[in-house]
């Protein structure tokens, strides 16, 4: 079995790398500090199996593992814990496979055997009976093979382009396969919807502006839309999106 | 080791007791009664005229008794918010006002049915009379419950102090991920392990014996040192710690187990969320006759995970400070989006010896 091991911590992935070594079955593909890293290195190194530490800074385990199932083969998931009562029980709920620090040889080896795919509801479903935040902190983006991450946060708008999503951020545009309704509910929190496509980062927001025509059109702070794109607000929105900034 | 903190009980916090009980209602009575009695015996009555006497003085005081603990069952949940002595000062003005009110009213019915009661004195004499002896009564019975309610809660203060200290004791989550570093290091470095080990036996030790009332600043600082002296095994170059220490007096006293705790916290809500690490500062300033101990860390811009955590430490160090110290030490948190402060403000006490 090929295994990734991604944990934030040194010692622990020492551990983990140094009990698979004793093995023979398993070989360790990479080791990986953090979310990012670990998706990078799973791209190229296409583990078949990822030992996943939940708690990590930045990306945390159950983001990298929605991000780890955009994958054409994703790898199946076995996640590390040192202590998180919630979570366990909700892994043995959802037969979601984890291991627990320090973690025990013939643990690790029966988890490896039993290791499966993760599927997206069953991820979504473990964080919220967790209590984990299952909010993505990035927009996982395919381009020719590579794999690019944009945090959220840089997110100025997300504008709906026939089939596809085109998401604005502060170093270009890029095409996503989600949908709007589905980042809506994800990131309703920061994002408003003023047309039927498209949806804007409320902080991003400069001002509103109205036309000699009588629409109502957003100005976004960094300039990051170009003057032909202008987000017209649709009637039916406007309250809305008043609302929200003035409650932000 | 659980992870919510322990219910409040309300009702023992209170400050008046519920008079709306029947309990309540009993003991109001059995005293009205009793000042009753006591007020017809020293009123130089004859035998044959002591129970009518003692029927009149009974209708007026229970009424009065009665009304007044109807009153301050309705205003109770409304002046428990003022706190403490303002909830027993307005409900004593209060009340006395009831007694003025009501002993106008009882002059005024005997002047319109005046057979069956005769007041031989004159108006303001009455009243006035009336007035005092319901303030002393009034005066004596607010401080009796004072006192009972100051007693009760330091004794649910105490109890939940105790409780929670153990509560917020070393997270299950430290320890496991230690034991799990030492797991590690015994293969690595194992002369690294046996002291991560000897360092953890000591941080045990000190949080085992629970919280003691007062520590020396120089203990509580240095089982903060060994705690970060672990937590840097595993987290390696992400956490830093700067002690600006220097200016406290060691022998000074401090709650035991305070510093620890919020360097946890420091790491657990904050360095650990980040990252590329941080540094946690702790500055120490030493003022005329008080201390001042801040720990500050930087904590990631998008928090949405949850902050539970830091609440138990935290309330228990407070409720710990006002055992200690009452209002004369301060517990201030301060929160912005990318830094998190506690600043503990303490008076500054040596062992006297």
């Amino acid at each position: 079995v090929r295994v990734l091991i991604v944990d934030d911590e040194a010692p622990a992935r020492d551990r983990l790398s140094s009990l698979l070594a004793d093995s023979n079955e398993h070989e360790v593909v990479g080791e990986a500090g953090n979310g990012e890293q670990a998706l990078e290195i799973a791209g190229s190194a296409s583990p078949d199996v990822v030992l996943l530490d939940i708690r990590m800074p930045g990306m945390n385990g159950i983001e990298t593992a929605h991000h780890l199932n955009t994958f054409e083969s994703p790898p199946a998931i076995i996640f590390t814990t040192a202590y998180d009562e919630y979570a366990i029980e909700a892994f043995d709920a959802r037969a979601v496979g984890y291991v627990l620090k320090p973690v025990r040889r013939e643990r690790l080896d029966r988890a490896l055997e039993q290791a499966a795919r993760l599927s997206n509801m069953i991820l979504s479903e473990v964080a919220k009976r967790s209590g984990i935040s299952d909010r993505r902190k990035h927009i996982c983006v395919r381009a020719q093979g590579e794999l690019k991450l944009i945090p959220v946060r840089d997110v100025s708008y997300f504008h709906a382009d026939q089939k596809y999503v085109r998401v604005h951020h502060e170093n270009g545009t890029d095409l996503i396969d989600d949908s709007l309704k589905h980042l809506e509910e994800e990131f309703g929190d920061e994002f408003v919807r003023v047309h039927r496509a498209a949806l804007v980062a409320v902080r991003q927001i400069d001002s509103l502006k109205k036309t000699a025509d009588g629409q109502t059109l957003v100005t976004l702070r960094d300039a990051a839309q170009d003057a032909d794109n202008a987000l017209i607000i649709s009637r039916r929105h406007v309250a809305d999106v008043r609302r929200r900034i003035k409650g932000k | 080791l659980a992870s919510r903190p322990p219910d409040v009980d309300k009702e023992a916090q209170a400050y008046l007791p519920d008079f709306c009980a029947a309990g309540a209602i009993f003991v109001v009575v059995l005293v009205a009664e009793l000042v009753a009695i006591l007020l017809t015996l020293a009123a130089h009555t004859t035998p044959d005229t002591f129970l009518t006497e003692l029927a009149k003085m009974s209708m007026f005081i229970l009424w009065l008794a009665l009304l007044s603990a109807a009153i301050l069952c309705k205003i109770r949940p409304w002046v428990e918010k003022f706190g403490g002595t303002q909830a027993f000062v307005f409900s004593f003005l209060l009340l006395e006002l009831l007694s003025l009110v009501f002993a106008e009213i009882t002059y005024q019915l005997t002047r319109i049915y005046g057979e069956a009661v005769i007041i031989n004195e004159s108006h303001a004499g009455f009243i006035l009379r009336t007035f005092a002896i319901s303030s002393i009564v009034i005066a004596l019975g607010m401080r009796y419950l004072y006192i009972s309610s100051e007693w009760r809660r330091s004794i649910v203060l105490e109890a939940q102090a105790r409780i929670s200290a153990l509560q917020a004791l070393i997270r299950p989550h430290f320890l496991f991920n230690s034991m799990n570093t030492i797991a590690s290091l015994t293969r690595t470095d194992p002369s690294r392990a046996e002291e991560a080990i000897e360092d953890l036996a000591d941080l045990l030790r000190a949080n085992l014996g629970g919280p003691k009332d007062r520590t020396t600043l120089k203990e509580e600082l240095e089982v903060a040192a060994i705690y970060q002296r672990i937590e840097k095994l595993r987290l390696g170059d992400r956490l830093n710690v700067r002690w600006n220490v220097s200016e406290l007096p060691m022998r000074a006293l401090i709650p035991s187990l305070t510093i620890q705790p919020l360097l946890e916290n420091a790491i657990y809500h904050g360095i650990e969320l980040l990252p590329d690490g941080g540094e946690v500062i702790v500055n120490g300033v030493r003022s005329d006759d008080s201390l001042e101990i801040e720990i500050l860390n930087p904590v990631p811009l998008d928090t949405s995970g949850s902050k539970d955590g830091n609440q138990m430490a935290l309330a228990n160090i407070r409720q710990r400070f006002e055992l200690a110290y009452g209002t004369r030490a301060t517990v201030e948190v301060q929160e912005s989006d990318d830094a998190y402060s506690v600043k503990l403000r303490f008076p500054c006490e040596e062992h006297e010896a």
